[in-house]
């Protein structure tokens, strides 16, 4: 299988919703992107992230049942699939190799 | 508690859709909660959303090659149904591949010549710009445009002998510089060539070709045009035709250096940094200031028009053809749209055969978008294919059409280039594309169906009823396109049998015109024509059908004049061309110029200006513009003519006045025309060498026959008729495959069926007659719903029948009998193959 090539966002991305796990839908995917990464993400971009990460066969996302809060409206889940664990640890073994023996 | 901004929440459900607008929004409310407000934030966030939705990559539609992949793979294995679809749509495409090109040849196609674009024509809109003199006095005071004079004959000029005619520009001497022209051969003529004692000529490349078979030494050799000798010093290249398309000109000869009153119009190239408008600006101040300097002109009164150099010159050529374009657009783009129908009716049938298929599909996940855009992809291959070979088709249509041009009777057509440039092929390209979203979506919609059920049990009548309806559709706009052709073959008849109200049997004719003016000379002419053996009678007028002379006369002095048509003719012109004189008599058979003539009027003209009244002894006023000497004259009406027609024989009678050559100068432009004991045509050589006995000073325009000129303005009509004829063909062909093929899979769905009849006991008669029903009864309401859509549309046609009513019975039961018979031969071969269906193999089916 060849390897798939993730951009730097699409790595951030990933991260957050392993990072999440279970509570990974739109707003705690921000907030943590926010939080650990200092970025400022718009809601399109990361909803475009994340359609092109399931798109690519990387992440799963459903709907859940609407619920009384946030004005009713349901809630799009993400989770990671297999291969998208294996794109994140074949991106991290590759930045792994390049820094080996490095300090700066 | 914030609410997020109503307009930016309904926007987003709007552009955004579906559950994922729900999520989104749902996220974006609970981050406002959450941060306690901020609308300009909420805006910002949900923008974004929607510039994602639409960004390039989500309309890239990934997956797009598995699409095209699979509809090729479909494609391959059904080469059959594919191939009827290209071929359906690749002779819709390629007759309006060859309409396009003819209206591209006509209203945008440029000059072949380098930097095209900036070249620009300078007229007027019922006038030449100027005259040479004038010319040669502004040319060199222009500051935007550097401007060539184009003088063109008009007509063909006779070289040498008769029968052998080019066409000529005159042309100033900066012509090939303006232009840009080089030379296959030799050189264009330089600044001194007009006034040379040998006068030089530039031949095209067609001329050179046909004329000298391509004659390498042809330089230095002569050429006699009209009454002169010219010498070959050049050939134009080989795509160069002259500047006034689409006549193709043979010839270029020097403008006469500044002199005469000959006009002329300009073509011009925009100076580098000019645009149109410096240029129309400074030619509107230049022909004020020739206004001002010749106010008696009325030529130089008519405003003048600077555009850029595009498609055909002459605007009364373009308008003159608007009507029958706007036809053949119409017809065409029928025919174009029968196509579609037919494809989109294949295209179902398939859609029928696979519904299990597809059924199966959706419920084993696959989404309803995925399966529509698999079909719309199909339709493009398929609309690809058709467009590859509409064009291949269209081009060698164009070029048959090119090579059958020369024998047309009108100049006009002679020059058409049908190739395929860019333009063209754009037009096509959106033609197709439209073609394929067109006939794809029906299909579309039936694979993607939401509702799987019936299709799973295999039933599903919505997707038959659809076909019938499109089978339907199909039948009546080409019984709309028979029932126009039927109208126009049968205004052809009808046309062919109006009575032209003068003799043109045994007639033959020879045109003049006596540069001297000697008054004498057609005296001879007639009495030497009169001697000739079998030559029953002799005659002269200016005009002969179909060419008139203008004119124009008021009722009473100081009246405006109305615009008339005139002719000046011999007394003996009524007896020998067989026009009763009504009323009075007709003119004395001598006389001498003067300014009260005798005047005779056609009945309509006595209808039109003394209505009711005796219009023996009434006054007419020509005034100085309308007489050929300029000066103020009074006509007294001695007689009235049947009416004749004129230029066509499918006009209205137009007030016209007749002189007697005897009392009015006339400009020197005579025809004689003879009665002959036999065919008329053997007596026109012995006209062309009595005329050349008589005069150095006589050029001979044309000669022939009145029947072959009665005939030639026929040619049009026949044009039009066959042309819409092919095409009304052609969409029959295209809806009879149609029905053709309802029929035959209705056939097929219903093997089962016809098996259980059949083993029921059904007569073979029977079943046939089912099936045969079947088609008759699509075409029925084809039919019917038809004869409504043309009773509308024919109206259009009102212009093109020559007084026959658009709705002609004989056109429209003619036109319904025809596709009744078609449609019983199209349902004829399905009928019979069911008949052949075993009962046991029909009972197996499935």
């Amino acid at each position: 299988m060849s390897a798939t090539y993730l951009g730097e966002f699409e790595q951030i991305v990933l991260l957050a919703v392993l990072r999440l796990g279970e509570k990974a839908y739109g707003v705690p995917i921000r907030a943590e992107i926010e939080n650990r990464a200092g970025r400022k993400v718009t809601v399109g971009a990361l909803y475009g992230t994340l359609d092109r990460l399931e798109a690519k066969g990387l992440v799963h996302s459903w709907f859940a049942d609407a619920t009384a809060q946030r004005g009713g409206r349901s809630k799009r889940y993400f989770k990671l699939l297999p291969a998208g664990v294996e794109a994140l640890s074949g991106s991290k073994a590759v930045f792994d190799r390049m820094w080996e023996g490095l300090h700066v | 508690m914030s609410e997020p901004p109503r307009f930016a929440e309904w926007l987003l459900r709007r552009l955004v859709g579906g559950r994922d607008a729900d999520a989104v929004a749902g996220d974006l409310r609970e981050t406002l909660e959450a941060r306690g407000g901020g609308r300009l934030w909420y805006w910002r966030q949900a923008v974004s959303c929607m510039a994602v939705r639409f960004s390039l990559y989500r309309r890239s539609l990934p997956g797009i090659g598995t699409d095209f992949s699979r509809a090729l793979r479909r494609i391959r294995r059904n080469p059959g149904y594919a191939l009827t679809a290209v071929l359906c749509l690749a002779l819709a495409l390629g007759v309006n591949t060859t309409l396009f090109s003819f209206l591209d040849s006509r209203y945008f196609r440029r000059l072949p010549v380098p930097g095209a674009d900036r070249i620009v024509s300078i007229s007027r809109e019922r006038a030449s710009f100027c005259t040479s003199r004038q010319y040669f006095a502004i040319r060199n005071s222009l500051h935007t445009i550097n401007a060539a004079a184009v003088m063109d004959s008009g007509d063909p000029l006779e070289l040498g002998r008769l029968g052998l005619s080019a066409w000529v520009e005159s042309v100033s001497p900066n012509y090939p510089e303006v232009l840009g022209l080089g030379t296959v051969l030799g050189r264009w003529f330089g600044q001194d060539s007009a006034s040379a004692a040998e006068p030089p000529v530039v031949i095209s490349y067609r001329f050179w070709k046909t004329r000298f078979g391509g004659d390498p030494e042809v330089l230095g050799k002569q050429i006699r045009i009209v009454d002169k000798f010219h010498w070959v010093v050049g050939v134009a290249p080989a795509q160069f035709a002259g500047t006034i398309p689409p006549m193709v000109i043979d010839l270029w000869v020097p403008l006469r250096a500044p002199g005469g009153r000959a006009t002329v119009n300009l073509v011009a190239r925009l100076a580098p940094g000019a645009t149109l408008a410096n240029a129309a600006a400074e030619i509107r101040v230049i022909a004020a200031r020739l206004r001002a300097s010749d106010p008696r002109n009325d030529e130089l009164a008519s405003p003048p028009l600077v555009e850029p150099h595009m498609g055909f010159v002459w605007r009364f050529q373009r308008n003159f053809f608007l009507p029958v374009l706007t036809l053949l657009s119409a017809v065409s783009g029928i025919v174009l749209l029968i196509a579609c129908v037919n494809v989109a009716n294949l295209l179902l049938s398939r859609a029928a055969v696979r519904q299990r298929e597809m059924a199966v599909r959706q419920s084993l996940g696959a989404s309803r978008a995925r399966l529509f855009r698999e079909t719309l992809a199909e339709g493009l291959v398929l609309a690809a294919g058709g467009l590859a070979l509409g064009i291949f088709l269209g081009y060698w249509t164009g070029r048959t059409i090119e090579l059958v041009l020369p024998s047309v009777p009108y100049a006009m057509y002679r020059g058409l280039r049908l190739g395929i440039d860019w333009r063209v092929a754009m037009f096509l390209a959106a033609a197709g594309a439209l073609c394929a979203v067109l006939f794809s979506l029906p299909p579309a919609f039936a694979n993607s169906r939401g509702n799987l059920s019936p299709s799973m049990k295999g039933v599903d009548a919505r997707n038959s009823r659809q076909r019938e309806i499109y089978s339907v559709a199909q039948v009546a706009l080409s019984l709309t396109l028979l029932i126009a052709t039927g109208l126009l073959l049968r205004a052809l008849d009808r046309v062919q049998h109006i009575d032209p109200g003068f003799a043109y049997d045994h007639r033959a004719y020879i045109s003049l015109r006596d540069e001297a003016q000697n008054p004498t000379l057609f005296s001879t002419l007639l009495d030497q024509a009169r001697q000739i053996p079998g030559v029953e009678g002799a005659t002269a007028a200016w005009g002969v059908f179909p060419n008139t002379g203008g004119g124009c006369a008021a009722v009473a002095h100081g009246e405006k004049s109305r615009d008339l048509i005139s002719n000046l003719v011999d007394p003996s012109y009524f007896d020998l061309m067989r026009i009763p004189i009504v009323k009075g008599s007709g003119f004395a058979p001598s006389g001498s110029f003067t300014n009260a003539p005798q005047v005779i009027v056609n009945e309509a003209m006595a209808r039109a200006f003394w209505p009711g009244q005796d219009p023996l002894g009434k006054r007419l006023w020509f005034g100085p513009e309308c007489t050929s000497d300029g000066k103020e004259a009074i006509g007294t009406v001695i007689g009235v003519a049947r009416d004749a027609k004129l230029q066509s024989l499918g006009e209205q009678p137009e007030p016209l006045y007749y002189l007697s050559r005897f009392e009015d100068r006339g400009n020197g432009f005579y025809s004689l025309i003879v009665r002959t004991t036999g065919d008329p045509r053997e007596w026109v050589q012995p006209l062309v060498s009595l005329v050349e006995r008589n005069g150095g000073n006589v050029r001979i325009y044309k000669s022939g026959t009145l029947d072959a000129a009665v005939a030639e303005s026929l040619w049009e009509v026949k044009w039009q008729a066959s042309l819409l004829g092919a095409i009304g063909l052609l969409a029959i062909v295209l809806a009879s495959i149609g029905v053709y093929g309802v029929v035959a899979c209705a056939v097929a769905q219903r093997t089962r069926e016809i098996g259980v009849r059949m083993a029921l006991g059904a007569v073979p008669l029977d079943v046939q007659w089912m099936v045969l029903a079947h088609g008759l009864r699509i075409t029925a309401i084809g039919i019917a719903v038809g004869l409504l859509l043309s009773a509308f549309t024919v109206r259009l046609l009102r212009g093109f029948l020559y007084g026959l009513s658009p709705f002609d019975p004989v056109a429209f039961a003619g036109a319904s009998l025809a596709w009744i018979v078609i449609a019983i031969f199209a349902s004829w071969y399905p009928a019979r193959r069911a008949t052949r269906v075993d009962p046991m193999t029909a009972l197996n089916y499935e």
